[in-house]
């Protein structure tokens, strides 16, 4: 299971399949029903909101230009987005010009990530964000 | 090496590797020049319960990817709740797997 070029591929772009899929299949629901999503196990189970629980809402606010309320539910609908966005068309012109910009990109990322510097940041915010969520009462 | 050094290395640290890459391993640890087992001794591996236990644990945070140095993917993990409990899941039982491999890398400096 070492990663490699196409298995990484493969992953996102299965992973940007079934968050377009998803996002449709709630925005055609209407979530506002007492503004709820059941796509969470952690949720459901326990009824804590995890770090990223609202980011489809966030998604979807997103997308319908409600930029305030997106950050509102949950800042990394914006990540998200960038992601689903950016990703496939990476992937494509990746295959089409068979080079590998986006796995390096990968690799490059990884590791800039795995510095402690940006790691204590990041693993700070992320738990910020998660304690708002929990207030928040998402 | 001296065979029965690279045995003693298989015996107390298999549990880290594929039982297909074992053999594999051992040939090549034979080969391999007496100054590395110094290195090699000292190396630290994974071990494949412990992650299996964090998977269970906090496997929809993506802390076991991130704990056998899949940053890229434990982040997906995270950012997705897990990949909606489906990832987390499917990361339960391929975990061990994952971390066997990644060891495998590890000692592939060596050999």
């Amino acid at each position: 299971m070492t990663l490699n070029r196409n298995k990484l591929y493969w992953i996102l772009f299965t992973a940007c399949t079934v968050g377009y899929v998803w996002i449709y299949f709630i925005s055609e629901k209407q979530f506002t029903e007492n503004n709820q999503i059941n796509g969470c196990l952690i949720k459901h189970f326990t009824n804590i909101p995890c770090p990223s629980c609202g980011s489809s809402r966030s998604v979807i606010s997103l997308l319908n230009g409600d930029f305030i309320v997106a950050l509102n539910f949950n800042p990394i609908g914006y990540i998200i987005v960038l992601t689903m966005l950016v990703a496939p068309v990476w992937i494509i012109m990746d295959t089409i010009t068979k080079t590998n910009s986006l796995f390096n990109f990968y690799l490059k990322t990884e590791n800039y990530l795995k510095k402690l510097k940006v790691a204590i940041p990041l693993i700070l915010i992320i738990i910020m964000n998660w304690i708002w969520n929990i207030t928040k009462g998402l | 090496m001296d065979a029965q050094k690279v045995d003693m290395f298989i015996m107390s640290n298999g549990k880290f590797f594929e039982s297909h890459h074992i053999n594999d391993i051992r040939e090549r640890l034979i080969a391999l020049d007496e100054s590395k087992w110094a290195i090699l001794s000292t190396t630290q591996f994974k071990d494949p319960t412990t992650t299996i236990i964090v998977s269970l644990l906090a496997g929809g945070l993506g802390i076991d990817r991130f704990m056998i140095g899949d940053t890229g993917l434990g982040v997906g993990k995270l950012l997705t709740c897990g990949g909606m409990g489906i990832w987390t899941i499917i990361d339960w039982f391929m975990i061990q797997k994952a971390t066997r491999e990644k060891n495998m890398q590890k000692i592939q400096q060596f050999l």
